[in-house]
């Protein structure tokens, strides 16, 4: 079918992270199924491999790149033999995230250092060595994926919240560091999301039923809003987190 | 993913949809396949919207409308499932800015004051009063409203526009919550500063604005079609309560004014 307008990503060039939660797929092939190429960069233990099948399934160049994405070095090296690949930089998706829950006073030193460092620290060194291509060239776009914590408390998630509002801000600040050098940067804050089926999912579950759209979400459903930032006709949307969450920030 | 942007077959409402952002966003659906009926107090303005669908190949009437009478509303919808049979996702777009120029909250008459609240605020209440009901009956329905930047911040001697589009805001929470278990989700778009014919993008005012705006430039109309045309589809189906804020990063700045940009040098 023909692209929407909003939606053309032909031609673009897209560094995605990966990581361990299985998620990469789904955003990269949305990429690609809408004209992109990607390059998936992570650790050998992420999900970056089976994230380039799905953007090859859609006829688009898609590879991996092994990268720490916790190091600078590695950051930077990855860039630039991504760049080099592709042909360019267009886009940048910061998708690797840990998942952690514990309640605060149990929290190890090394914990939170590992937690910041692959959730903040990992978007801090990706944004800077994409920022410089993307400042050269005069244009891009960058898409922090993030969550409801990052505009909410939750339990047992003091060191989870605490990055995400650092990535809320950052993703806010940056756009007006890089406003005038044709950059937007973005995010999309996830709700309760699952990849289990709605008839394996718990319907009676409190949470589920706390949700105004009674369900959790798939990730999936955050693909066709990483595609339009990621296009060249949204221009105009900048600094924003935008939240598919079923209502669950709208309720509480 | 793509297909899911698809608005075949759905019968659009928007309100105020003859003027300003509202017909970007009344064309931009048409081409994604949408019919309308677009509804706005004066006729010209939204028949002439109504050609331009219907040259696009869609079905589109318009209907004179006072949004701020409930009976009109009730009119407008009984005319609408009469001949579309259903409603699938409703625009409240209708708004204005201002009866007058801005003036002391000591200025500001009782009947200023209803206007602004009635059409900012009220019509968005009546007209999602009038089709929850059927949408429910359906188990599926998109009810979009239009908010503003001063929905969320204050503007000096702005009053009724900023307490009307900051009712928008958690009315849009409200039904949300409550509506999103019959299957309808609300949302809200949120523009910034883009000049239409009725803000007049070719003023000064308007180019001097556009040097406060973090992207160094005010909008422009046509790019609310990608917006609405995502929020109308089924690919924002797990999108409730939600602001999309398309304003160049205005929101996202704003506690100093443009330009400051303190250099600190890091001293523990």
């Amino acid at each position: 079918m023909e692209i929407p307008e909003g939606w053309d990503l032909t031609g673009k060039k897209a560094v995605i992270t990966a990581d361990r939660r299985g998620w990469t797929k789904y955003y990269a092939g949305a990429l690609a199924e809408a004209g992109a190429d990607v390059a998936v960069a992570g650790s050998e233990n992420s999900d970056m491999i089976e994230a380039t099948k799905y953007v090859k399934d859609q006829g688009r160049m898609g590879f991996t790149l092994e990268t720490d994405l916790m190091k600078r070095d590695s950051v930077n090296s990855m860039f630039e033999q991504a760049a080099e690949k592709l042909g360019g930089l267009d886009i940048l998706v910061n998708n690797a995230k840990v998942d952690f829950g514990k309640r605060f006073e149990a929290i190890t030193e090394d914990e939170w250092d590992i937690l910041m460092n692959f959730n903040v620290k990992s978007m801090f060194l990706c944004c800077q060595a994409a920022g410089n291509k993307m400042m050269a060239a005069g244009h891009g776009r960058i898409i922090n994926m993030t969550s409801d914590l990052a505009v909410r408390g939750l339990w047992n998630s003091v060191a989870s919240c605490a990055a995400e509002g650092a990535i809320h801000q950052l993703t806010q600040s940056l756009a007006l560091d890089w406003g005038r050098n044709g950059i937007r940067i973005n995010g999309i804050g996830a709700g309760w999301l699952t990849t289990k089926s709605q008839s394996e999912e718990n319907q009676k579950e409190l949470l589920v039923r706390y949700l105004p759209s009674r369900r959790r979400g798939h990730p999936s459903e955050l693909s066709a809003l990483l595609v339009y930032l990621s296009s060249d006709e949204c221009d105009f949307v900048n600094g924003q987190t935008i939240f598919i969450d079923g209502g669950a920030l709208a309720h509480a | 993913m793509l297909e899911a942007l698809s608005l075949n077959g759905k019968t659009v409402v928007i309100t105020g949809g003859g003027t300003g952002l509202g017909r970007e966003m009344t064309l931009a659906m048409a081409k994604a396949g949408a019919d309308l009926v677009i509804a706005a107090r004066r006729l010209a303005p939204i028949e002439e919207v109504a050609q331009q669908v219907r040259a696009i190949g869609r079905r589109a009437d318009a209907v004179t409308t006072d949004a701020t009478d409930t009976e009109s509303v009730r009119l407008l919808f009984k005319y609408v499932i009469k001949e579309f049979g259903k409603v699938d996702i409703l625009f409240n777009n209708a708004g204005i800015v201002r009866e007058d120029g801005p003036k002391p909250i000591w200025e500001i008459t009782d009947e200023s004051w209803k206007i602004g609240i009635d059409v900012n605020l009220s019509t968005a209440f009546y007209c999602s009063r009038a089709i929850s009901k059927h949408m429910a009956d359906r188990g599926s329905g998109k009810i979009v409203n239009v908010s503003s930047g001063y929905g969320f911040r204050g503007g000096r001697d702005n009053y009724m526009y900023a307490a009307g589009k900051g009712g928008i805001v958690n009315l849009t929470r409200a039904m949300a919550t409550s509506l999103g278990k019959y299957g309808i989700t609300t949302n809200c778009i949120v523009p910034g500063f883009i000049p239409t014919e009725i803000t007049d993008p070719d003023s000064e005012r308007s180019r001097q604005r556009g040097r406060f705006i973090p992207i160094g430039r005010t909008g422009v109309p046509r790019e609310m079609g990608p917006l609405a045309v995502f929020l109308a589809s089924s690919a924002s189906d797990y999108m409730n309560g939600e602001f999309l804020v398309i304003d160049g990063g205005g929101l996202a700045g704003g506690i100093a004014p443009t330009g400051h940009a303190p250099e600190i040098p890091l001293n523990i």
